[in-house]
């Protein structure tokens, strides 16, 4: 064993967050730590990585009993966490990001040639697409994410966690990571991989540690993982069946957003479709295809060059609030920067796209507001059912329903979705999928940009792939699979099936 | 039970850290300190910086700062005074006075908001040098030499009257107050102002005019620095070129002591009243107390450090993001070796 934690505590203010939780990783092996968001993952991965203190519990590291108490200490002992979020000095280069803090020199002066052959024969002996002086904020999110795996690997790290890293990685990019990962493990580096993605994890991990509400539920060998097994053991209910298929119709309800040769200079070029009453059109394609901007362009968030965006045949002004007024809705791609303000209540984050019903003349009416926050939390079900909570201290899955509360609540024509359900566990993740399947039943136009193919194949009414600013594809009618999508959406397809 | 009780105290800690320290001043000194004519002095000493603070929490709560209150003031100050003076110290001299005067800080807000929501400026570096600007130009209107309005009866009646037995500046105070209070938490404007300030691009795309609530806030800012200026001028019966300098740094203060976070998005204007009404009585009660001036700022350093330390444990505690510093451990240590004791 690498690491052994036992009977691990962990109490925050008015949540036991760690219930004893025994947890070991062997040495090189790949251990996924698998529950729902709140099950206690982050916890267990911050206590070990002296992030939070325990309150209880011990950990023994390489057969000796350890205490840490700070990230300093982990990374002494060889344990490197790999953030959704990196610690890349933007401004740097490859080299000096990867030797920070332990720069060679001789005579206080850099000895720069040496330190970048280091890093070059670094790179080299895992083959990664780097070079040493390319300057961080150029590179790819899947490039700084092996600058990170590198900056753990140049201090001899022992213990690996990676915390999502396959989040907002391309497919392609993610095969790249697997192999990375498989050629770590067997020089006997020990990796803790935390994924919603279930198919990698079950494809890749040697062993898998279920959490559910701070308790250890269990330990699963690699020749007994069983999907369906784990997965209920991750939720304790059954899961509705997600499809790996999709019947794709065209809606003959009348228009209502209509986006007509839409342009903006090097983001995406000469898009037109449109959405339809109670229709649900997914814009797919790899990270960097133009989905999001151009549901930021409609949203009037960012500008574009040229083209027309109709809502119910008429121009839609180019403000975001006339836009919100028109009936508009955006759950944007990163909830944590954009989509709620983390020190405000529940309340106030609901009742922020609101005022308009929750003021007279400029000044709130109080109760309203109050009442709102309580019919918003039942609306979406939210842990805890309180509205007064600031959203910055609620999971993951329950900030989504807090953001999806503030159109909720309003009288919604159309709702932009964006990678909705990106780091979410699966049971938020399906009742995030009824709350756009009500929608659209009502009769709200639905635009969603996913990379999810199973969430489109869940979703999707009709299918929009992007590739480079283009829409290079559509699937209108028929069955698509999931084949289908990743072909298209890698181009290889692009000429074949169109509607 | 006893939990309970204690987080009510530490939920009104403000208020007890006042009761207690007035409590001390009134053990040291008994008969001078608890004295109705020395709660008077203390509300008196800290109305020009309560008018300020009441403005300048608005760009603060934006995670901005305008550090020209003080220069709005004095300019205000000697654009009213020499008014008042130019008129033959008449009545319409003097209300045309307070006009401009205020006029010019409604002009240094909307410059600072119109620049700062169109372009991504520290703001701290733009108001330090847009202070330096209005000294500049409270030189040239002044003269560089006093404006005199002892003459200006009726102006001077602000400074120097009380009604029921309270000088009229700490109505003014009260009136200002009032507003950011009803402004910060009862009014649409105030829910945004703090949307903006937790989260600017979330702020945007829920169809908040960033624009608007940052051009506001600003304007607030300027105009209420000015209205302290025209009431330290009454106060003073003159206009000079160094007036109100400084200010800033004791507003600034009394606002992070109060609780409002540097960050923006978190704070209430009660708070940042308390740390005026802290650092007014600290000061009186060490001025009767006859220790040296230097000690007073050295004690207000210490209080500031004091805030800034609580403001960054608690906005750790509450956001549980990894602000990785060494003050989170020093806490921590502290905690573990408190614990081991309480073991021992």
């Amino acid at each position: 064993m690498i690491v052994e934690m036992k009977g691990i505590e962990k109490v925050f203010s008015h949540v036991h967050a760690l219930k004893g939780v025994d947890f070991s990783v062997r040495r090189g092996e790949v251990h996924a730590l698998l529950g729902e968001n709140g099950a206690g993952k982050s916890t267990l991965i911050k206590v070990l990585t002296g992030v939070y203190p325990k309150d209880g519990g011990e950990i023994v590291f390489d057969g000796k009993p350890v205490e840490i108490e700070s990230r300093d200490d982990a990374f002494k002992l060889g344990i490197a966490v790999i953030f959704q979020e990196f610690s890349l000095i933007p401004t740097l280069s490859v080299t000096q990001n990867i030797l920070l803090g332990k720069e060679k020199q001789k005579f206080g002066v850099l000895r720069k040639k040496a330190m970048r052959k280091e890093v070059a024969e670094l790179i080299e002996r895992f083959d990664f697409p780097l070079n040493p002086d390319d300057i961080i904020e150029t590179l790819s999110v899947a490039q700084k994410q092996m600058v990170e795996i590198l900056k753990a690997l140049s201090t001899n790290a022992r213990l690996i966690v990676m915390d999502e890293p396959t989040a907002s990685l391309s497919a392609k990019e993610s095969e790249m990571l697997y192999r990375i990962i498989a050629q770590l493990r067997d020089r006997g580096v020990s990796i803790i991989y935390i994924s919603h993605r279930l198919e990698e994890v079950f494809a890749l991990s040697d062993r898998i540690t279920v959490l559910r509400d701070g308790h250890l539920v269990g330990v699963i060998e690699h020749d007994d993982i069983v999907p369906d097994k784990v997965v209920n053991m991750m939720i304790g209910k059954e899961l509705s069946d997600a499809t790996a298929s999709r019947n794709l119709s065209v809606s003959s309800a009348r228009t209502v957003l209509e986006v007509k040769n839409l342009s903006s200079l090097g983001k995406y070029e000469n898009v037109s479709f449109e959405v339809k009453a109670g229709e649900v059109v997914v814009l797919t394609g790899l990270v960097g295809s133009g989905r999001t901007e151009v549901l930021r362009s409609i949203f009037s968030a960012d500008r574009y060059d040229s083209g027309e965006i109709l809502f119910e045949g008429k121009k839609l002004p180019k403000s975001t609030a006339k836009v919100i007024d028109r009936g508009f809705g955006l759950i944007p791609e990163d909830r944590r920067t954009q989509g709620f303000v983390p020190l405000l209540s529940v309340e106030k984050n609901v009742a922020s796209t609101n005022y308009d019903t929750l003021s007279k003349h400029g000044f709130v009416l109080r109760r309203r507001e109050r009442e709102l926050g309580q019919r918003a939390v039942k609306i979406v079900d939210l842990r805890p059912a309180n509205p007064a909570v600031p959203v910055g201290n609620l999971s993951g899955g329950n900030q989504q329903k807090a953001v999806l509360a503030k159109w909720l609540t309003r009288d919604l024509k159309v709702i932009l979705v964006d990678e909705p359900t990106v780091g979410i566990d699966i049971g938020a993740k399906d009742e995030i999928y009824n709350f756009i399947e009500g929608l659209a039943k009502e009769g709200v136009a639905v635009l969603l940009v996913s990379s999810d193919i199973a969430e489109v194949l869940r979703v999707a009414h009709r299918i929009i792939v992007m590739k480079e600013g283009r829409i290079i594809h559509e699937f209108h009618e028929g069955v698509a699979t999931q084949a289908d999508i990743l072909l298209a959406a890698s181009g290889i397809r692009a000429e074949r099936k169109e509607a | 039970m006893q939990k309970k009780w204690l987080a009510r105290l530490y939920k009104n800690r403000q208020l007890v850290i006042l009761v207690l320290l007035c409590l001390v001043f009134a053990v040291l000194l008994p008969r001078k300190f608890l004295t109705i004519g020395n709660f008077r002095n203390i509300l008196y000493a800290i109305s020009l910086q309560g008018i300020m603070i009441c403005g300048a929490t608005f760009p603060v709560l934006l995670a901005g700062i305008d550090r020209t209150v003080s220069g709005s003031a004095a300019l205000a100050g000697a654009v009213c005074c020499t008014t008042i003076v130019s008129h033959g110290f008449s009545t319409g001299g003097t209300l045309l006075g307070v006009l401009l005067g205020i006029g010019v800080g409604l002009l240094s807000g909307v410059f600072h908001g119109l620049v700062l929501s169109r372009f991504n400026i520290p703001a701290f570096l733009l108001t330090l040098a847009t202070s330096e600007i209005l000294y500049g130009l409270v030189q040239t209107v002044t003269g560089n030499q006093l404006i005199n309005v002892m003459n200006a009866k009726l102006f001077n009646l602000v400074g120097s009257s009380r009604i029921l037995g309270v000088p009229v500046p700490v109505y003014i105070l009260l009136a200002c107050f009032l507003f950011t209070y009803v402004m910060l938490n009862h009014t649409v404007y105030g829910r945004h102002l703090y949307c903006v300030g937790g989260n600017r691009e979330a702020a945007k795309l829920s169809g908040i005019n960033v624009r608007k609530i940052i051009i506001v806030a600003y304007v607030v800012s300027g105009v209420m620095g000015a209205l302290s200026g025209l009431v330290l001028s009454s106060m003073n019966q003159q206009a000079s070129a160094g007036q109100a300098k400084g200010y800033e740094n004791d507003v600034l203060a009394a606002i992070v002591v109060g609780g409002v976070s540097l960050r923006g998005g978190a704070g209430t204007i009660q708070g940042a009243m308390f740390g005026a009404l802290l650092i007014g009585i600290l000061t009186n009660g060490l001025q009767l107390l006859g220790v040296a001036s230097v000690y007073h700022d050295l004690i207000k350093g210490l209080i500031i450090i004091a805030a800034v330390a609580v403001d960054m444990y608690s906005s750790h505690k509450m956001s549980g993001l990894k602000r990785g510093s060494a003050l989170r451990r020093m806490f921590r240590r502290h905690r573990h070796e408190s614990q081991l004791k309480a073991g021992a």
